[in-house]
């Protein structure tokens, strides 16, 4: 990997920035309402009905052609979309996983019938998906799964479990890794990827509840789950393969620095009232810091739009970008507690309160920090 | 990249490879003076790319030249390319007869101005105006790396008017961009390294402590790299945009000084060893023209300056332009 060209100088093109201000209006209406300790939970906020009124602009599904039902458009107005949402912290939980992934993974992998079953539903906000990744003896160590699908004549029999699935007591389908063929022992062969219709007998879902009281995740079990025949995604034995195409658009977004941007704002807001000049200049690195990352998550959205796959690169954007996003809390924290005479705006205190508590959960959703490093040295030589 | 930087920065590297090697470096640090290499780098056609094709230059815009500015760090060439290229296009903009022979380098007021013994003229501002002086020689180079702390004083020779230029912005800008290249040599020569030297009878690169310190190295090279990229965009430069460069510069330097010494232990700090003519530049680099300290306050204040939007508004707005 040669760095100096990986993250190429890229403008996002007029045409998307156009979609801008109609995004910036339709959020103005539909969540200036919400407490911004709400908004704080950007695409970990779940709200159907958010996501059918986005839907109703044609905003989900954004990049899946438009005989699917989708917009048509390319990875860079997602951008603009996405990106407007983050920031004013639109809760797009609902729909996230299936715009993000789920949409581009059947069109990718899924045959003609697949994509005509499943593709317009998501694009109206319809049908909502999760991701079956890891298990109870397997979490960054992805490929020992153990959840087994057997073959039985035209169906398959689905048997196991899968933990920390995010939304999945909400959601309608799954779209999980699972073993097809050989042992743990056999890594990443043998694996294959099932869509898999949540509300099929055997199955059973629990959700886990955090020590917020939210329940964000769940636990599924799966006993003898029968699934059909076209519940295979692409082909059986590649679902490493199809796994990690996936990875560039899941750790490159810009959902990856902006958890914590409501509460950045905020905080200005509270400079402005009283000034600091400490404050404003570790401000002023956060903004640096901010500028760099989203021009890096903006070169890596062009090199998707072109059909690459940046994963290394995407390590890379994640890795800094959810340290970006954990350092807010703990700055805005560290500013509160230094002048325990000030009274602090309660939303404000709410807001940095829910986010100091699963801040340090942003660099273990999507990849963990340590497996991503490992991929960056491996990518840059080091074995 | 595109084919236009390639046809560009292929030949300048060539060009650098050939006069800039390290004992050359070696031997320009033990003088001050014009470097060797500077009447072959004048002549070679690079220094005026930002001038007008209708003034003899090459029409180009920053951010076409910020490979090349890249690649002076990259290079730790010992002499000021990138601002001798830089002022030549801004004297001629202001229709100021171009010195000949003169390696010039942009001096707002900074604890230590790098490459200035390697310059014959320096750019400075009085009284909103831009002077260029022939300087004095100066004493004192802290750094060992040809950069003066001293006040540079001398005659001056010209005087434009300054209409919104601000030096300090310039300066930090091609500051951020040199202390870039620099960054990737530093972090290409710990990648070898650690490859190559073995210990506890496997390479450093086995160890995964080694491996998460030099991952992290990459990300703070390549943040500072696009950094940089921000402030070498648009028609002119801008005190947000190398703000934002310089703060990136400065918060990546130290860190990756301090990876690439500690993999490398004691031989990183070593006469003979290249790694320290990168390393001590790129420290000096850090303290000249405001340091992350001084550019993250002004960017701090630019934002509360900015009440309309959100934090993401104000960066695409005002350090989102990369053309």
């Amino acid at each position: 990997m040669s760095l100096l060209s990986a993250f190429p100088r890229t403008q996002i093109p007029d045409e998307a920035e156009k979609l801008r201000p109609q995004v910036k209006a339709f959020l103005e209406k539909s969540i200036s309402h919400m407490r911004p300790q709400d908004r704080a939970k950007t695409w970990t906020g779940f709200d159907a009905e958010f996501s059918r009124a986005l839907a109703s602009h044609g905003w989900v599904g954004l990049t899946i052609p438009e005989g699917y039902g989708g917009g048509g458009r390319d990875a860079f107005a997602r951008f603009v979309l996405v990106e407007e949402l983050l920031a004013a912290g639109a809760p797009i939980a609902a729909h996230w996983i299936a715009d993000r992934q789920s949409g581009p993974l059947l069109l990718r992998y899924g045959t003609e019938e697949q994509r005509q079953f499943y593709l317009p539903p998501i694009c109206r906000g319809e049908s909502f998906f999760c991701i079956g990744m890891s298990e109870p003896n397997s979490g960054s160590d992805l490929a020992s799964v153990r959840t087994r699908a057997i073959r039985d004549g035209h169906s398959w029999r689905l048997t196991g479990s899968k933990i920390w699935t995010t939304y999945a007591h909400q959601s309608d389908y799954m779209i999980a890794l699972v073993r097809t063929s050989g042992e743990p022992k056999d890594r990443q062969k043998g694996l294959s990827q099932f869509i898999i219709d949540l509300s099929l007998p055997g199955i059973t879902i629990r959700p886990i509840r955090l020590g917020t009281l939210d329940s964000d995740f769940s636990e599924l079990h799966f006993e003898d789950v029968r699934l059909p025949d076209n519940a295979l995604v692409g082909t059986d034995g590649e679902g490493w393969t199809q796994v990690n195409a996936e990875l560039a658009f899941e750790r490159s977004g810009p959902e990856r620095f902006y958890s914590a941007l409501v509460l950045l704002d905020m905080w200005a807001e509270r400079m402005r009232a009283e000034p600091c000049p400490q404050d404003r200049e570790i401000l002023g690195r956060l903004i640096a810091r901010l500028a760099s990352l989203r021009a890096m998550s903006i070169a890596l959205t062009g090199r998707l739009a072109a059909g690459e796959s940046p994963v290394i690169e995407a390590a890379l954007v994640k890795d800094l970008g959810t340290s970006f996003e954990q350092d807010i809390p703990e700055i805005v924290a560290a500013s509160v507690g230094a002048v325990p005479d000030r009274d602090a705006d309660p939303d404000m205190l709410a807001t940095l309160a829910y986010l100091l508590q699963l801040n340090h959960v942003f660099s273990l959703r999507g990849g963990t920090r340590e497996i991503l490093r490992g991929m960056i040295a491996r990518g840059l030589g080091l074995r | 990249m595109s084919d236009m930087d390639d046809i560009l920065l292929d030949p300048f590297k060539r060009l650098l490879a050939h006069i800039c090697t390290p004992s050359v470096i070696r031997d320009e640090e033990g003088r001050s003076g014009l470097a060797q290499c500077w009447g072959e780098l004048e002549q070679s056609g690079f220094i005026d790319a930002l001038l007008p094709e209708s003034r003899g230059g090459a029409g180009l815009s920053l951010s076409e030249v910020f490979p090349l500015v890249v690649a002076c760090g990259e290079a730790a060439l010992p002499a000021p390319f990138a601002e001798t290229m830089v002022a030549r296009a801004l004297l001629d903009k202001r229709g100021a007869e171009l010195p000949t022979g003169a390696a010039i380098v942009l001096a707002p007021p900074s604890p230590v101005v790098p490459l200035a013994a390697k310059a014959s003229h320096a750019l400075v501002t009085a009284n909103g105006r831009l002077s260029l002086i022939a300087m004095n020689a100066g004493a004192s180079d802290p750094f060992r790396a040809g950069g003066y702390a001293d006040q540079l004083k001398g005659e001056t020779l010209l005087e434009v008017a300054a209409g919104g230029i601000d030096l300090q912005a310039w300066a930090a800008a091609l500051a951020a961009a040199q202390m870039s290249g620099m960054m990737m040599r530093i972090l290409d020569m710990s990648l070898r390294y650690a490859n190559e030297r073995e210990q506890f009878d496997r390479p450093l690169s086995k160890f995964q402590a080694i491996q998460h310190q030099l991952a992290v190295g990459a990300e703070y090279a390549v943040s500072a790299h696009t950094a940089a990229a921000i402030a070498m965009s648009g028609q002119h430069f801008d005190p947000l945009r190398a703000a934002a460069a310089k703060v990136c510069a400065g918060e990546a330097a130290s860190k990756l000084c301090a990876i690439a010494h500690a993999v490398h232990g004691a031989i990183g700090v070593t006469e003979e060893y290249d790694l320290q003519i990168y390393t001590r530049r790129l420290k000096q680099w850090a303290l000249a023209f405001g340091n992350e300290r001084y550019w993250a306050d002004v960017l701090g204040s630019a934002r509360l300056g900015t009440e309309a939007g959100t934090s993401a508004d104000f960066v695409r707005l005002h350090l989102g332009n990369m053309e």
